[in-house]
């Protein structure tokens, strides 16, 4: 009976603030042609999709995250592999470096990395907030994938080599298969953490190339439609809620910290 | 015993690539603008540590750093136990646990800047659903220091319980069936079992919980920027509120200043916690 309502608490304190945000994007919030103010409608995201620069920040947005969970991955396979299997000089300075980065605030960094993209031409491209997201993500990916990796036994690797197999396709024929579920939920973290980081993202885009966070800043104005703003709030949880369904049975897996 | 290879780093060099590019050389930057004063890029001067020594003499640093700490303290104190507490109920709920850990997985998954506009949403009171119950009892968070700090509180709490849950949850599920079945047999309280069979099980997990949510709490800027910029009056301007404040100033020198002295305070704080948790992997 506790447990009962216990749970409920937690479901009700969870849900409440989506439930307003859910609501208000079905409600017109703002007379449009033909829909009362008021009224129930979709016309909020149908106002969503039909304006470009929204559109666009969704598909931003996608563009960089997605850039970035491929190069965490194939970044940090190869290195939680190196921990996990080997012993050499440094490999603790290494986990503490990369410990250091993932606490490391984006606003202490912000400035250099500004100028210094701004000089490499990063600046309002995917490309450039991809790359800085890996400051963040690589080392969360390492953790994870060396987790997994460790749980293989070493004697795995041992047999495939002397099937013959050459590093290259070991790696891809027999490591990957192995660790898919851990690969799965370095992505979901990656992906979770890029995608709703606010602060490097704004700030590297100036003029173009904008992500859907600052899209949804720029909406707030003199008559702001709170509708079509919880419209574009709820478009943008879509992709992460995909993504907790997708590694639901393995989530709780979790990363285990060697530093 | 894993074998000693030093060709290891053939492997990690793309990751020490990558990260010296976008974390270790702006890092030198920052530190490096912090002895300077900057009127623009191409007007810069030397002025050694004028800034460090204004910033930690001045009394509004020392309160800020005072206000994140015991923000810290609070968020901590809050969302660790109750965070065990929420995994321990799931694993009590045998096969709908999944439902529950996306359930609380879910506020991870918010924009950071989009968290204070659904809990603004949620207590305004004229629209929102908590609006009404909270102006009838006077819930101010505008005006009202101790009312801001709550709200900051449980929104925060919102946002970070599903990580506290999920990493927690992760170790407790490893424990076998049968050391619970011997804890009861052997007439065990609730607390001993926790003790001596959950926690050693979960502070792994928790030790990452525990870092990773002071650092970020510890740094809190987008939400708490967004719900009241730092007011009532200074009541909740923490230490990156100062900072932003100053890059918005376009006070580069100063600010770089500062924020060498915060990745100081956070590179002591990863010192200290691997120097704590090592220990015990030394004896084992």
């Amino acid at each position: 009976m506790i447990r009962a309502l216990a749970l409920v608490a937690l479901a009700a304190f969870i849900l409440l603030p989506l439930t307003q945000a859910v609501m208000l994007s079905f409600i017109a919030t703002l007379p449009h042609d033909g829909v009362p103010e008021g009224s129930v409608s979709l016309v909020n995201y149908a106002n969503v999709l039909a304006a470009p620069e929204l559109r666009a920040a969704i598909g931003n947005s996608v563009i960089y995250v997605l850039l970035n969970v491929a190069l965490c991955i194939a970044i940090a396979l190869p290195a939680a592999y190196a921990l996990a299997r080997y012993r050499f000089l440094g490999d603790r300075h290494f986990l503490l470096m990369i410990l250091v980065f993932r606490v490391t605030p984006p606003v202490v960094l912000s400035l250099p990395i500004f100028i210094l993209f701004a000089k490499l031409g990063l600046v309002n491209s995917p490309v450039g907030i991809a790359l800085v997201h890996c400051l963040f993500n690589l080392p969360v990916a390492i953790w994870i994938l060396e987790s997994f990796i460790r749980a293989v036994p070493s004697e795995f690797d041992e047999t495939a080599f002397l099937d013959g197999h050459s590093g290259a396709s070991f790696f891809f024929r027999h490591l990957i298969p192995a660790i898919a579920p851990g690969i799965g939920v370095a992505a979901f973290f990656c992906f979770i953490f890029s995608w709703v980081e606010v602060v490097f993202a704004r700030i590297l885009t100036v003029t173009e190339g904008k992500p859907i966070t600052t899209a949804i800043n720029a909406m707030f104005g003199f008559q702001t439609d709170m509708g079509m703003v919880m419209a574009m709030t709820c478009l943008s949880l879509l992709p992460g809620v995909a993504m907790i369904w997708f590694v639901r049975n393995h989530i709780a897996r979790g990363f285990a910290l060697r530093a | 015993m894993r074998p000693y290879n030093n060709r290891a780093w053939l492997l990690l060099l793309p990751a020490l690539m990558l990260l010296v590019a976008v974390g270790a050389l702006p890092l030198m930057a920052v530190i490096n603008y912090g002895f300077h004063d900057i009127f623009s890029l191409s007007n810069v001067h030397w002025i050694g540590l004028d800034w460090f020594s204004d910033i930690l003499q001045s009394q509004r640093f020392l309160a800020s750093l005072g206000r994140s700490l015991l923000f810290s303290a609070l968020a901590l104190a809050i969302q660790v136990p109750l965070g065990i507490a929420v995994a321990l109920l799931l694993l009590s709920c045998g096969r709908w646990a999944v439902w529950g850990l996306m359930l609380c997985a879910l506020p991870l998954v918010v924009p950071w800047n989009m968290i204070p506009m659904l809990w603004l949403g949620l207590i305004n009171q004229d629209t929102g659903i908590l609006g009404h119950w909270l102006a009838a009892v006077e819930f101010d968070y505008k005006f009202t220091a101790l009312h801001t700090w709550m709200l900051l509180l449980v929104m925060d709490t919102w946002h970070w319980l599903g990580l506290v849950v999920v990493l927690a949850y992760a170790g407790l599920s490893t424990i076998p069936t049968a050391y619970r079945q011997a804890a009861h047999i052997d007439g065990a309280s609730r607390l001993a079992v926790f003790r001596h069979i959950e926690l050693p099980r979960i502070a792994g997990g928790l030790a990452i919980v525990f870092l990773l949510r002071f650092v970020d709490s510890f740094m809190i800027y987008t939400e708490a920027f967004a719900i009241n910029a730092g007011g009532p009056g200074d009541a909740t301007r923490f230490l990156s509120i100062e900072l932003g404040e100053e890059i918005n100033g376009f006070s580069y020198g100063q600010a770089a200043a500062r924020a060498t002295l915060y990745f100081v305070m956070v590179l002591i704080v990863v010192c200290a916690f691997v120097m704590i948790t090592r220990r015990p992997e030394a004896e084992a």
